[in-house]
Formats: C-alpha cells, sequence, structure tokens
C-alpha cells in the first residue's frame, strides 16, 4: 500500500469520524435542546376538535307562534379541495344526473361568495331522504349528502322587521365568531331580534376531541361534549294583532295615494309609514309595523344580485329592510302640540280653561321686537274662533300653541326650555331602549343643537346663512312639532303612553323573555324582562285638561280632527283618545324630485278613562293625519280590542301570602322541641320567644345549628325560606303596582269630572 | 504455491486458516443492529396493523426472516475467498443489467417506481437495484485494481463508462436513492484507488453543473427529468416551513417524533407519534424515527455507535487488506454504508434531503438486508484473509 492509498484511506477515516459527529449533534439538538417544543408539537398534532353546531333557538310571540323555525333539509356540499379544475365536470354531470337539476344550477354554488372559501360549498339544498341516499349511494369523493338545519320563518312578511334574519358572517364577525366554536359556513343573525340575541339563539356549540393518526382514522374519543340548544326568545308581540297592524298600514297607504294633495296637485306618494301598538300599563310593545316589507325567508339563502336590486332597491320601496318605526325619523306635527301644552301648564303660563280667540294666524308682538318672520299662520289659515285648551287640542289650533311658545320663548330663567325639558322627560331625543337593534335617538331642538347642527353641516341646515342664534320663531314652530323636531314613532307611542298612564315612562319591552330549551331546564326562563320604568313624571296641574282635549279629537260634535276617521265607531264601548298631525316634510323627494308631501300622522289610546293601548301610527308623504293616519289606527285600534277579547286578561286578585306549612308527622305535632321549626300560621305552629330564639346568623328563621342533634342545618329549608320571602315580596309589589294604578286612574276620573264641570 | 514459487517459506499467520482471523465482531455488531431493526419494525408497525386486525408480527417476522437469511449469506460470503469474486464479476455484471433492464419493461409499478420484481411465491419481492451496488462494487473494484495507486484519466472515464450504465437504468426507474449510492461508492472508492485530484475536482464540478443544469431545465419547463416528487422531496429540504404537505410533512412529523423522545425516549412501544402511524414510511425509510422516538437519545446513539464501530471495522479491514482488489471492495462497501447511514439518518433529523434511501440492516426489506449482510460478509472474507497468499 503505497503513500498515497495510506492518506487517502486516513481522509476516509476523518470523514466517517465528521459525519457520524455530525448525526450525534443533530440528535443532541433535536432530543435535549428543543425537545420541549417537539412534545407540545406532538400532542397537537394527534388531537382534532370536530364542531358540531348546536341547533338555533326559536323566536315566539307572546302566546307561542312560532315566528322563525329551523327545518330539517337534505343538502349537497362539495369540498373544492380534492378536485382538480378538469376533474369538476364528470363530477357535476353525474350530481346533475342524479339529482335531475341543470348543472348550471349545481355550479352556481359554487359561486357562493358569502362563506368561507376552504368551506365545502353547498350545490343543492331541499333533497328529500331518497336524493340524499341516491347521493350518498354513489360516494363521488369530496361530495357529502348530509341533513342540515335551515332557518325558516313561517309567518313570512308578518314582524320580519322585529324578527330579522340570518345570513352568512360578515368579514368581521367572521374573525370574532370563529374562536367562539362558530363554524365557517354557518349563519349567524344579521338583523332585528335574530342580531341582537344572536348570542342567546346561537347556544353552545358540541365539541369532540378525537386522536387521529395520519390517515385521520379515529383512535380513540377523548372528550365529548355534546352541543347545546340556543334559548328562545319569547316577543311580546302578537302576531295576529301584528298582521293586523301591517295590513292595515299598508291598506292605509295604499287608499292614499288615490288622494291629490291640495299643494302640489300631484297625488300622494305615500310609500312607506310605520305603526306601533304598545300597552301603555307596562311597556310591552304588543305590534310593530314598519312598510315596506320583506320576507326573510329570502335571506337565509341569500339572493342574488338581481333579486337583490328588485326587491331592495325598488325606488317604490324604499328602505325595505329598515324597521321604519325604531329607525324612521319624522317631524310629529301637531301631535307635539300635547308636549307644549303640558310644557305650558309646568311654566304656569297657560291657564287651562282661559279663552284664547283663534284668529287664525299669531303675531309676535311688537313689545318684543321681532325680526324676520312674526306672523304665523294655522293650516289653511282657518280661523277656528274662541278656545281653551281642552278646544286648541281637539280642533289643533297652530294660534294657541304659536302662543304658548312664543310666550315660553320670552321667559327669562330655565322655564325658556320648558318644552324641551317636557319632550326629554316623556322619552324625545333618546333612545327608547327597546330591544331593537340601530335605534334612532331622535332630535328635541334648542339653542345649542340648533349651533351645532349649523356648524356640522351649513349647507344641509343653514342655507341662507342665518346666525345661529335660537329665535322666536324656532321655540314657535318647535311648539307645534315642526322644524328640527325629529322623532321615532316608537317615542311616540311611549310619549303618549307616559301622558296616558299618568306619568309613568317605560322603556319599551319588545322582548319578554329568553327561555331554555335544554333537555333538564326545558321551558324556564334564562331571562325575564320585567316593566322598565326609567322615570315617573310630574305631570302639571291641569294635564287632566289635556288629557281631555285629546279625547274629544275622534267627537264630531266638538268637530275633532278625526272626528271623519272615527264615524261609526263605537264610542261608548272603547273610547279613544288621540291626536292628529300633519307635519311639513323637509327636502325633496328622492325618486320624484318635488317637495316632499306631508306626513300623516296619528297617536291614540283607548280606552279613553282606563288606558290599556296606545297606537301610533306614521305614514310619510300620505296627507292629512286626520285623513290617511286616523282611519288606520282606528282600524288597528278595533284589531286591538278584538285582540283584548281574544285574550282576556285574568283579573289581578290579591292573595295574602301564606305560610307553608310543613308535613308533619302526627306523633310530633305536640312536640315542644319541634314546634319552633313550624312558620308562624301553620296549624300546629307556634311563635317561640324572641329570647329563646336560637343563633340564627341569616335571620331566616331557621337556627343555623339542629338543636337536638346539634348538626349544622342542610341548606334547603334556608333556600326555601328565602323564596318564600321572595314571593311575599312579589305579591307586595304587585299588590302596591295594582293600588297605585287604581289610585292614579281615581286620580284622573275625578280631574276629569272638575275638568267638565 | 506462490510460496513455493518465490521460494520462500510460509510464516506462521499464513499457514492459519482464515477462521482465525476473521472479524467476528463485525459479524456481531451486524447481526445485533439487524436485531434491533427487527424489534423498531415491530414498534413501528403492531398498532396498525392490529388496528387493521391483522397479526401483530406479521411485518417483524418477515423482517427476522430476512435477517435469518442475510446472517446465512453472510457466513456464506465470509467463508468463500473474496479472490474468486473477480471471476465471477464480469457475468453478475451482465446479469445485473439484464435484470435491470427487464425491469423497466415487465416490472410492475409499486409506488410510481418500476423497482421490484414479484416473486411468484410468499409475495415476496426482489429489489435487484439492491444487489446492483454489490455487484458494482465488486466490479468496479476489480476493475480498478490493476491500476492502484494512479488513475490515469482514460482508466476513470472506463470507470466512469461501467457505472454509468446501471446507474442509468436505476435512474428511469425511477429511484433517486439508489443511484446517490452509485455515486457515494464510485468517489470513494475512485479516491482511494488512486485518481488524481484534479480528475476528481473536474469530476465534481461537472456534476454540480449537471444538477443545476437539471434544476433548471426543470424550472424552465424542458423535458422532465425529475418528477414532482422527486424535486419536491429535494428542495422541502432547503425550505422547511414550506406547507406541511407531502414531502415536507414527511420531514415535520419525523422531526417531531424524534424530538419527542427526548434523552430517555418513551419506551418501546409507547411513541405515540409512532403508534399513531403518524410518520410514513416508518417500518421502511424512516425506521430511525421509531428508534429516536422510543429510546431517545441513548437509543439513537447506541445505535449510531453500532454502526460507527462497524465502518471502523471494516476501514480497518480495508487498510490491511492483502491485495488492492480487497481494499477497494472493502472501501466501496464502506462508502456504501457509510452515505446510506449518514443520508438516511440525516434525512430523518433534517439535515439531508429526503430520498429514499433504506437504513442498512434497519430498515423492513428483504433485498437491501441481505444485500448488506453479503457486503459485510465479503469484508470479513478481505479481513480474514489478509495474511493468506
Amino acid at each position: 500500500m503505497d503513500e498515497t492509498v495510506r492518506r487517502r484511506m486516513a481522509f476516509l477515516g476523518i470523514v466517517i469520524v465528521g459525519l457520524f459527529g455530525a448525526l450525534f449533534t443533530r440528535l443532541w439538538y433535536l432530543q435535549v435542546l428543543e425537545t420541549e417544543q417537539f412534545s407540545v408539537a406532538a400532542e397537537t398534532n394527534q388531537v382534532r376538535i370536530i364542531i358540531t353546531p348546536p341547533t338555533r333557538g326559536r323566536i315566539l310571540d307572546r302566546h307561542g307562534v312560532v315566528l322563525a323555525d329551523n327545518v330539517r333539509t337534505g343538502v349537497v356540499t362539495i369540498d373544492q379541495s380534492s378536485y382538480t379544475e378538469d376533474q369538476f365536470e364528470s363530477v357535476f354531470a353525474q350530481l346533475s344526473d342524479l339529482l335531475d337539476v341543470p348543472e348550471s344550477q349545481l355550479i352556481q354554488g359554487l359561486a357562493d361568495q358569502r362563506t368561507h372559501p376552504l368551506a365545502p360549498k353547498v350545490v343543492a339544498t331541499g333533497l328529500d331522504e331518497d336524493g340524499l341516499l341516491r347521493v350518498a349511494e354513489r360516494s363521488i369523493p369530496g361530495v357529502e349528502a348530509k341533513w342540515d338545519w335551515v332557518r325558516t320563518y313561517p309567518q313570512q312578511e308578518v314582524a320580519a322587521h322585529i324578527v330579522g334574519y340570518v345570513g352568512a358572517m360578515s368579514e368581521r364577525q367572521h374573525r370574532e365568531l370563529i374562536d367562539d366554536g362558530y363554524l365557517p359556513y354557518e349563519r349567524v343573525g344579521r338583523a332585528g331580534i335574530e342580531g341582537l340575541f344572536e348570542a342567546e339563539l346561537h347556544g353552545e356549540p358540541g365539541r369532540t376531541k378525537l386522536e387521529v393518526d395520519r390517515l385521520d382514522r379515529v383512535q380513540r374519543i377523548l372528550a365529548d361534549v355534546p352541543p347545546q340548544p340556543g334559548n328562545d326568545v319569547v316577543l311580546s308581540i302578537d302576531v295576529e294583532l301584528q298582521a293586523a297592524a301591517e295590513s292595515y298600514l299598508r291598506q292605509g297607504l295604499i287608499a292614499a295615494r288615490k288622494n291629490v294633495s291640495e299643494d302640489s296637485g300631484f297625488f300622494y306618494p305615500a310609500l312607506t309609514g310605520a305603526a306601533v301598538v304598545m300597552d301603555a300599563r307596562n311597556g310591552d310593545v304588543l305590534a310593530m309595523a314598519s312598510h315596506p316589507t320583506y320576507d326573510p325567508n329570502w335571506m337565509v339563502e341569500g339572493l342574488s344580485l338581481a333579486e337583490y336590486q328588485s326587491v331592495f332597491e325598488n325606488p317604490y320601496a324604499p328602505g325595505a329592510l329598515n324597521n321604519l318605526a325604531v329607525q324612521g325619523l319624522y317631524s310629529p306635527g301637531s301631535v307635539f302640540k300635547p308636549v307644549t301644552a303640558l310644557a305650558g301648564l309646568e311654566a304656569g303660563l297657560i291657564s287651562p280653561r282661559a279663552a284664547f280667540h283663534d284668529v287664525g294666524y299669531y303675531s309676535i308682538p311688537e313689545v318684543r321686537g321681532c325680526t324676520g318672520r312674526c306672523t304665523f299662520f294655522n293650516a289653511d289659515r282657518a280661523a277656528l274662533g274662541t278656545l281653551d285648551l281642552s278646544g286648541a287640542l281637539t280642533r289643533s289650533s297652530d294660534a294657541y300653541f304659536y302662543k304658548v311658545a312664543d310666550d315660553l320663548y320670552w321667559v327669562d330663567g330655565p322655564e325658556q326650555w320648558a318644552i324641551q325639558d317636557m319632550a326629554r322627560s316623556l322619552g324625545f331625543g333618546s333612545p327608547t331602549g327597546v330591544q331593537l337593534p340601530f335605534e334612532k335617538s331622535g332630535r328635541i331642538p334648542d339653542g345649542e343643537v340648533k349651533k351645532t347642527l349649523f356648524e356640522l353641516s351649513p349647507e344641509a341646515y343653514n342655507p341662507y346663512n342665518e346666525p345661529p342664534r335660537w329665535f322666536p320663531g324656532d321655540n314657535i314652530n318647535t311648539g307645534i312639532g315642526q322644524g328640527l323636531v325629529a322623532v321615532t314613532p316608537v317615542q311616540l307611542a311611549n310619549a303618549y303612553a307616559t301622558i296616558a298612564n299618568g306619568g309613568t315612562l317605560f322603556s319599551p319591552n319588545i322582548v319578554e323573555a329568553v327561555v331554555s330549551r335544554e333537555a333538564e331546564a326545558f321551558g324556564e326562563a334564562v331571562l325575564e324582562f320585567e316593566p322598565r320604568v326609567l322615570d315617573v313624571v310630574e305631570l302639571p296641574e291641569g294635564s287632566a285638561v289635556v288629557r281631555e282635549g285629546l279625547s274629544n279629537v275622534t267627537n264630531s260634535r266638538l268637530r275633532g280632527t278625526a272626528a271623519k276617521a272615527f264615524e261609526g265607531y263605537d264610542h261608548a264601548g272603547y273610547r279613544v283618545s288621540g291626536k292628529t298631525g300633519t307635519a311639513q316634510a323637509q327636502g325633496l323627494n328622492a325618486v320624484l324630485r318635488r317637495k316632499k308631501e306631508d306626513t300623516a300622522v296619528f297617536v291614540a289610546w283607548a280606552p279613553t278613562h282606563d288606558p290599556r293601548y296606545v297606537v301610533a301610527v306614521v305614514m310619510e308623504e300620505a296627507g292629512y293625519g286626520g285623513e290617511a293616519a286616523a282611519p288606520v289606527a282606528r282600524r288597528i285600534m278595533e284589531a286591538v280590542r278584538a285582540y283584548e277579547q281574544r285574550w282576556p286578561e285574568p283579573q289581578i286578585a290579591f292573595v295574602p301570602p301564606q305560610p307553608e306549612c310543613p308535613e308533619v308527622p302526627e306523633a310530633l305535632r305536640g312536640d315542644p322541641a319541634f314546634l319552633g321549626y313550624v312558620p308562624e300560621g301553620c296549624p300546629w305552629g307556634i311563635q317561640l320567644p324572641r329570647a329563646n330564639t336560637p343563633a340564627d346568623a341569616d335571620g331566616d328563621g331557621i337556627p343555623d345549628v339542629d338543636e337536638i342533634t346539634g348538626a349544622p342545618q342542610s341548606d334547603m329549608p334556608r333556600r326555601r325560606a328565602a323564596l318564600r320571602r321572595h314571593q311575599t315580596r312579589r305579591r307586595a309589589v304587585l299588590r302596591r303596582h295594582e293600588v297605585q294604578r287604581r289610585a292614579a286612574l281615581r286620580r284622573h276620573e275625578v280631574q276629569r269630572r272638575e275638568a267638565s264641570s | 504455491m506462490i510460496a513455493r514459487l518465490l521460494n520462500r517459506t510460509h510464516t506462521r499467520r499464513e499457514l492459519r486458516s482464515p477462521a482465525w482471523f476473521a472479524d467476528y465482531s463485525l459479524a456481531l455488531a451486524a447481526i445485533a443492529v439487524a436485531c434491533v431493526g427487527i424489534a423498531m419494525n415491530y414498534a413501528a408497525t403492531w398498532r396498525s396493523l392490529t388496528f387493521d386486525g391483522e397479526d401483530p408480527w406479521t411485518v417483524a417476522r418477515r423482517q427476522a426472516i430476512f435477517v435469518g437469511v442475510g446472517v446465512v449469506v453472510m457466513v456464506v460470503a465470509a467463508i468463500i475467498d473474496y479472490r474468486v469474486l473477480r471471476f465471477y464479476a464480469t457475468p453478475a455484471y451482465l446479469a445485473v443489467l439484464v435484470a435491470l433492464a427487464a425491469l423497466l419493461r415487465w416490472g410492475p409499478e409499486i409506488r410510481n417506481a418500476r423497482s421490484w420484481f414479484e416473486l411468484p411465491f410468499f409475495g415476496f419481492q426482489v429489489q435487484p437495484s439492491e444487489f446492483a451496488k454489490l455487484i458494482v462494487i465488486v466490479s468496479l473494484a476489480a476493475f480498478v485494481a490493476n491500476h492502484e495507486g494512479y488513475l490515469r484519466f482514460d482508466t476513470l472515464f472506463n470507470a466512469g463508462l461501467l457505472l454509468i450504465v446501471p446507474m442509468s437504468l436505476i435512474y428511469l426507474q425511477p429511484d433517486l436513492g439508489t443511484m446517490l449510492v452509485f455515486v457515494a461508492v464510485a468517489m470513494g472508492m475512485l479516491l482511494v484507488a488512486g485518481a488524481q485530484l484534479r480528475h476528481i475536482v473536474v469530476i465534481t464540478l461537472a456534476g454540480i453543473l449537471a444538477l443545476v443544469l437539471i434544476f433548471s431545465i426543470d424550472a424552465l419547463q424542458g423535458p422532465r427529468l425529475l418528477n414532482e416528487t422527486q424535486r419536491n422531496r429535494l428542495t422541502a429540504f432547503l425550505d422547511q416551513d414550506f406547507e406541511p404537505l407531502e414531502a415536507s410533512y414527511n420531514l415535520r412529523q419525523s422531526q417531531i417524533a424524534i424530538g419527542a423522545g427526548g434523552i430517555w425516549g418513551q419506551g418501546w412501544k409507547q411513541g405515540t407519534q409512532t403508534n399513531l402511524d403518524l410518520v410514513p414510511e416508518q417500518h421502511n425509510d424512516f425506521i430511525f424515527t421509531a428508534l429516536g422516538e422510543e429510546f431517545g437519545l441513548i437509543g439513537g446513539s447506541v445505535l449510531l455507535a453500532l454502526y460507527a464501530y462497524m465502518l471502523v471495522r471494516i476501514w480497518q479491514i480495508a487498510r490491511s487488506a492483502n491485495d488492492p482488489f480487497g481494499r477497494l471492495t472493502a472501501v466501496g462497501v464502506l462508502s456504501m454504508l457509510l452515505f446510506q447511514v449518514f443520508q438516511n439518518v440525516g434525512m430523518t433529523i433534517g439535515i439531508m434531503p429526503i430520498t429514499g434511501i433504506p437504513l442498512p440492516l434497519m430498515s423492513h426489506g428483504g433485498s437491501g438486508t441481505v444485500t448488506a449482510f453479503a457486503a459485510v460478509g465479503i469484508v470479513i472474507s478481505v479481513g480474514a484473509r489478509r495474511y493468506s497468499l
């Protein structure tokens, strides 16, 4: 072996050592230095979490009629990631053969942009069991045929705006909800109660933790949490009343389109409107209609662009998705006058029975000094003659309230803003808090509001570059609900409920309760919405006259503004108090490109002397309140009366709290050691003298320690006692409410008699 | 006889039976590695076999049979005088060429490659390229032995021709890994045989250039010289954070398994990654991961030490060989084993690209195991006859 070979053998030896050194070093790195990281990776490597979506809770009306439900339907999904482009064709050819639908329709499903790009796409729905089996039998890879739950709205358009709809997640929701266990293709609530109560309705998804091998074969189930169904939401609306309100509103709008406006000489467009029915005693919303409307079923599977445009971009049904009852902002017009009247009474500027001569206009007296417009005319410049407050409301005298508002303007001191203060205390200018999304707060103008608006958008609010001062004219316009005043229909109903019930301002409830659907607690309320009293308004003395004025609005003998609409109405059986409003609308009609027609408004409650239900109707560009809105309100009121007869209210009788008497064995009944535990009022119970009362830290009447055995008392009797105390207190509260209500009614009755005598 | 011709007396060592000088420790080390291999074959497959309702020993038993056959072959190879092999080298070389060519025409396609012949009995398969490695080593040694110490360029060129034919046939199967073994073997043998440094440099540069060309032709959408899997596997090594699909999936899974083993390992049959079959081809090319996970750094080091011991003994045998043919044969076997061990273990721990090379004596497979034993047997034969005339 020569020297070269020897050297090269040595080199080979070095290579061996070097390579093995490298292997060992790397092994050391992996197994000693980085081992923890890999151990974690190894654990997550073998675990899969499968999420089972829960069934969504239903939405019910107050009597249990289902407004939103789930139905089972067979769907076929395709997982795109399992194919190349050219394989699609054969798959679709097979599917279209099996399902007997054209291929183009199947391919449409793939273009669905609303679900996650990687999620399997739904290409066919509405299959029956046969169809599912036919697809499943073929076992085409990537194609799955399965049952799925689909949201359905059996009442269709009825209460659409309240119930809302479900749809695919938005981008932002997607990011937030996936962490909460939503699946990418799940539908979530997008509007109305569906949107607002999403967390309650959705339920808890089930999670199954599986240990799998490389081929995803299940080796072991590590944990299995079944899905928890979502809770039902019970609304306070009544479906039949809701349907009646919606249909009367629609009919009213259609009827208004046949009338010609005297201002412009055109037919009234009368495209949109809203109606609210509220319980004046507790703020429950019984119906809430908004026109135009839509069928939420359209939204579940989604609309194509063309469908969407034809429905929601129709210029003759603008804003069908908006719930105008809480989102529509309107000038209230004359229905605002009771607020002005109450403000005048509060400030002491109105003597309710003092005579006022309505000559058809009101001029600001010269001593006050006036710049610009100084004379304000009645609607149609009609001179109504001599009136008091009651008559001014009945016949809707503008001049009377011009004067009140003008007088208030010149008061020095806090009473200057009496109208605004009264409006705000009646709930205007802030959201009522009804459980619906996107509620508007409206606007009650004063000096600051005007200034802010002028600065915010001079071209919209200040085209003539006036100084942003609060002028007498501003207060006068505000006094009759014109100008910058903006209210929502639900605010109107709520304010009139407050006036009607003697001053209790509620936050309206449209949701009565959230009810569990879990197996162990089925039907139990998870969340209950008690009547929410926001405020108790001290109505000024003389408010009875305001109510009297309103009660005559439907009276033809006293020439009430809504008398014509209430001709032939059963006044004796179900007398209505109300107020018409005809509000000039600002701006142009977007479609017709001419000045907007007047908004017709009517707000009423019934029965007059036991106010139970308030109805508010607002119809945009529909003409006079007395001619367009009042007939709608009348028919709704008749429906309310029918509803009352359909669901007669139980007479609440006061039952004094009864102690719950335990079952005591006869032998023990005389036992003095035992008698101390029997509540007072039970046949064999006596009250132990106070000095002998054993230690009772929680004060529930049950000693902490059992005297005979010395054992600590179990929790149960204590809890039962707590429950008893709670029930007692609740009954007392209910009784107090009832007593107060009756007292208030009696008071009103007395005031009414005084006023009429 | 030669001694008599040379007219000198025999030394004591020359008169001894070769069995006296045989390296039994090398044989024992090989058998030890093979036994570890059987144990790991069982550990890697028992769970999924049980899952499929089969006998958990199915794979391990087959491997044990291979090892048994291999040991017999090793003993026979050690007993036969290696010098006889020179005379059989040429016909064996031609036969294996015919077999490789026949494979391309009639071999069944298994896992995208025509590398196996189905045997009509027992369901065994034969992989001629494994045997080809040993036959080419012997043939090359026989060819270059005459020129040991100084290889002229024409000799080198002829040696290259001798190599290139079986390599091309194997490349066409395609079996990139085995082809690379040939390259490593040739490098080792030609280096020791005395190839001139400048020739080596030129050939290395040419090889690099060829690789670059192959990849760039591939990148330029030229004729497909590498198929999809080959390219992915080779490049996944360079880019380990690539999507965990196919090639780099294997790499990631094997590193997780080994890393999770830690110092002491999780115990035989206890490795979760191994049991859940998360590492693909685990009783085959990736058998080292099972060892790494279940016996940890300790087990891995012991195995590497056994291999190192074998290689060092082979290296010593090569140094002390009686003639250039024996030395070059031993060097060929050394290069083959070294490259295969380094490449295979290296790919499981992420320092080498993934190529389908079995871990000698460990991986499941008859042809590979028997070839490895035969190679060790030949080396023992070389070592045992280092003094014989």
